[in-house]
């Protein structure tokens, strides 16, 4: 997978280039616009990241102009506006998704490999990890074959941490998510849903599926470790 | 928040011009009334005397001059065939010493007896007197005529002042009269009057009202009236454009701040990631991180809050509005914090009777009731700090339909606020008690977004907060009166509404 990255700030172009690459993604990186758009068009990226503010064309014409000649490279925007405005105009100019700094890299992450795997996205009526299991169609969990009641918000805080095993999701990613960007800076209320969503799919196994990783947010692990 | 619709202004300026104007009318009129009045009375007086001199002087030029020559008894005579058919309201009298030596008949209308009336008194020059006969006033001229002999006999020629009296008090009647009637109708018509230059002022006064509620965009309109309204339309206009730079230069500010923050905000937060993933760091290296990542986490909070707020009052941010039940938004949001309230043992409770329907845009009014409950949530104390009897409502969120407006609710039993820090509340970055809410976690920015949200929605929020018992929240919205089925058909309705707003 290549992934193409505009990004004029050179400490954030290293870093995300560091993240990518760590999950062996091949990055280009570029700082100038009309750089980055005569590159978009040379090779066939996987996935394009563009950074709004770039100098001599801007970040919104640098879309533009790709949207002109290839309509299906997914873009993905990092932008450190985020009025709903600026939001709308993007998306109407061909974004596939969009990214407000500060973020958390994870939070990256997770939206990088949403576009990557765009298509053939899992839809499956089940998720399973481990001895865990999640019917969507009857809504029902399932832990070592024992059936859990979940209220329907724990119910979709499991769904989402489900949907990315592994993957680390901070309090802000949860609350868009589970919640809803009204909620934003409550962050206490998902500690307080993922204690309660824990003690019901935890409390009497051996193997903790529900991690607190710390100073970032939590995550559902599928090898049973310590 | 700022209650001062046109029409609560009880002293118009039109009614204060008017009455100028008639007070100053009505002291010009008044001293020339008296100016008048003055006059006419001397004119008046002037003439009676003139005629009485007149008299008495005939009467000593062409008959008592022929005293040595004609002797008493034909002077007297002839004085009498002049004299006797005299009008009724003058007198003639003649006397030397204590003896008359003719007087005409008694005047009548007023019935004053000539013998009534004092015989003057010896005087040298001639000179009018004023007497008062039996209440009656009389003006009399006295002329000494010294004879030949060195007689000297007073000519006394007098008139009642009654006829004066009369036309000079008719005169004042009919000036006090006509001053009144003139006064009411210069009011009247001065009042309407007014109303032809002051109606450019009236409708620039409410366009001038309602620029600026959503966005200054907007410039008054230019009557060319060619005087002082015309300059005041464009002076106003300019010091639109001056405030619309200003604003828009803040906001620039605080979105160019908001940026520059935000690049360095993701570096450290990426690096400080990307540390954490170090294998085998001391604990403490993680325990400092992790702090230092909480607080990048809440100053990317901040500005985020802060670009909010720049926006929302600089009118600058999209607002999807729709026609929408507050009454159900309340209740499903504070559901969505009852755990919250659990976990420090408070009760929540939701009071409303029927649906009210508000036009707003969800999300936004969806975070006004998310930091205010959770504002009365953070700020009340634990459960097991009351005692029994106060437990079972906590705090509670009511809705109601209160004439054309939406009255949200929202009560805590906490610890209240000061009477001192009640009226900052809703300014930026203002904790009124700076330890206090620093613990429960807030930026201070929570209520100065909920301020900027209601006022985007032409609302007010108020607060009010007794020191020990706890603290009230209240916000009002324009309602939706004629609510017309919204639960289905949101997207047509909704969308006029939004247009309308917008506008």
């Amino acid at each position: 997978m290549r992934i193409l990255l505009l990004e004029d700030e050179p400490k954030v172009s290293a870093l995300v280039k560091r993240g990518l690459a760590a999950e062996r993604y091949a990055v280009d990186v570029m700082a100038d616009g009309r750089e980055g758009l005569e590159y978009a068009e040379a090779y066939p990226y996987d996935l394009i990241l563009l950074d709004l503010m770039l100098p001599s064309i801007s970040g919104l014409e640098v879309l533009q102009r790709i949207r002109r000649t290839n309509q299906h490279v997914p873009i993905l925007i990092l932008t450190a506006r985020d009025s709903v405005d600026d939001k709308v105009k993007l998306f109407e100019s061909g974004a596939d998704d969009y990214l407000t700094k500060p973020f958390a890299f994870a939070e990256l992450m997770v939206r990088v490999k949403a576009l990557l795997r765009r298509g053939p996205v899992n839809r499956s009526s089940t998720l399973r990890i481990g001895d865990l299991e999640l019917d969507r169609l009857t809504q029902q969990v399932k832990r070592q074959g024992r059936r859990v009641d979940l209220t329907a918000k724990e119910y979709s805080l499991l769904e989402y941490l489900m949907q990315n095993p592994d993957r680390v999701l901070s309090r802000n990613m949860i609350i868009e998510h589970v919640w809803d960007q009204s909620f934003d800076g409550i962050t206490n209320i998902v500690d307080v849903y993922v204690r309660h969503l824990r003690s019901k799919i935890d409390d009497g196994c051996a193997a903790k599926m529900i991690r607190t990783v710390r100073g970032t947010g939590y995550m559902i692990r599928s090898e049973m470790g310590a | 928040m700022s209650p001062n619709p046109l029409h609560t202004y009880r002293l118009s300026l039109r009614t204060r011009a008017t009455s100028w104007y008639v007070g100053l009318l009505a002291l010009a009129l008044v001293a020339c009334n008296i100016g008048v009045y003055v006059g006419v009375r001397t004119y008046l007086k002037l003439s009676l005397q003139r005629a009485l001199s007149g008299t008495a002087q005939t009467i000593a030029d062409d008959f008592l001059a022929k005293l040595p020559v004609k002797g008493e008894p034909w002077v007297l005579g002839e004085v009498r065939e002049s004299y006797s058919d005299s009008p009724s309201d003058h007198y003639v009298r003649l006397s030397m010493a204590d003896r008359v030596l003719f007087q005409t008949a008694d005047m009548r209308d007023p019935a004053i007896r000539v013998a009534d009336m004092a015989l003057p008194k010896l005087a040298e020059t001639p000179a009018f007197h004023r007497m008062d006969v039996r209440s009656h006033a009389v003006m009399t001229y006295v002329l000494p005529f010294h004879a030949a002999d060195g007689r000297v006999i007073e000519v006394e020629a007098g008139t009642s002042l009654f006829a004066m009296e009369q036309t000079l008090g008719s005169l004042s009647k009919i000036l006090s009269v006509a001053t009144v009637l003139t006064l009411i109708a210069a009011a009247f018509g001065g009042y309407w009057l007014m109303k032809m230059p002051l109606r450019p002022l009236v409708v620039l006064a409410e366009k001038a009202e309602n620029i600026g509620r959503k966005e200054l965009g907007e410039r008054l309109p230019v009557i060319p009236t060619g005087d002082e309204l015309e300059r005041l339309t464009h002076s106003l206009n300019r010091m639109i454009e001056r405030l619309e730079d200003s604003l828009a230069h803040n906001y620039r500010f605080s979105a160019d701040a908001s940026h520059e923050l935000r690049t360095p905000l993701t570096i450290m937060r990426g690096e400080m990631e990307e540390m954490l993933q170090i294998e085998n760091l001391p604990a403490q290296a993680v325990e400092n991180l992790v702090s230092t990542l909480e607080e990048v986490e809440r100053m990317s909070r901040i500005v985020n809050s802060l670009m909010t707020i720049t926006r929302l009052d600089a009118g600058g941010e999209r607002m999807d509005l729709q026609t929408l039940d507050l009454a159900a938004l309340a209740r499903s949001t504070m559901e969505h914090l009852r755990l919250l309230a659990e976990e420090k043992e408070l009760s929540l409770t939701f009071v409303s009777e029927e649906p009210v329907y508000i036009c707003a845009d969800p999300l936004r009014m969806k975070q006004v009731l998310v930091n205010l409950i959770d504002n009365a949530i953070k700020y009340t104390p634990g459960g097991d700090f009351f005692d029994a009897a106060m437990q079972g409502n906590d705090i509670s969120v009511s809705v109601r339909a209160v004439g054309d407006e939406a009255h949200l609710e929202i009560t805590d039993r906490g610890a209240g606020i000061s009477e001192e820090a009640l009226p900052f509340v809703f300014d930026r970055f203002y904790r009124a008690d700076y330890a206090r809410s620093r613990v429960a976690g807030g930026a201070g920015l929570g209520l100065a977004i909920v301020k900027s949200i209601v006022a985007a929605h032409d609302g007010s929020v108020s607060i009010t907060s007794a020191a020990g018992r706890g603290t009230t929240v209240s916000v009002q919205l324009p309602r939706v009166v004629s609510a017309m089925a919204p639960t289905t058909q949101d997207g047509a309705s909704g969308d006029r509404q939004s247009r309308l707003h917008i506008v």
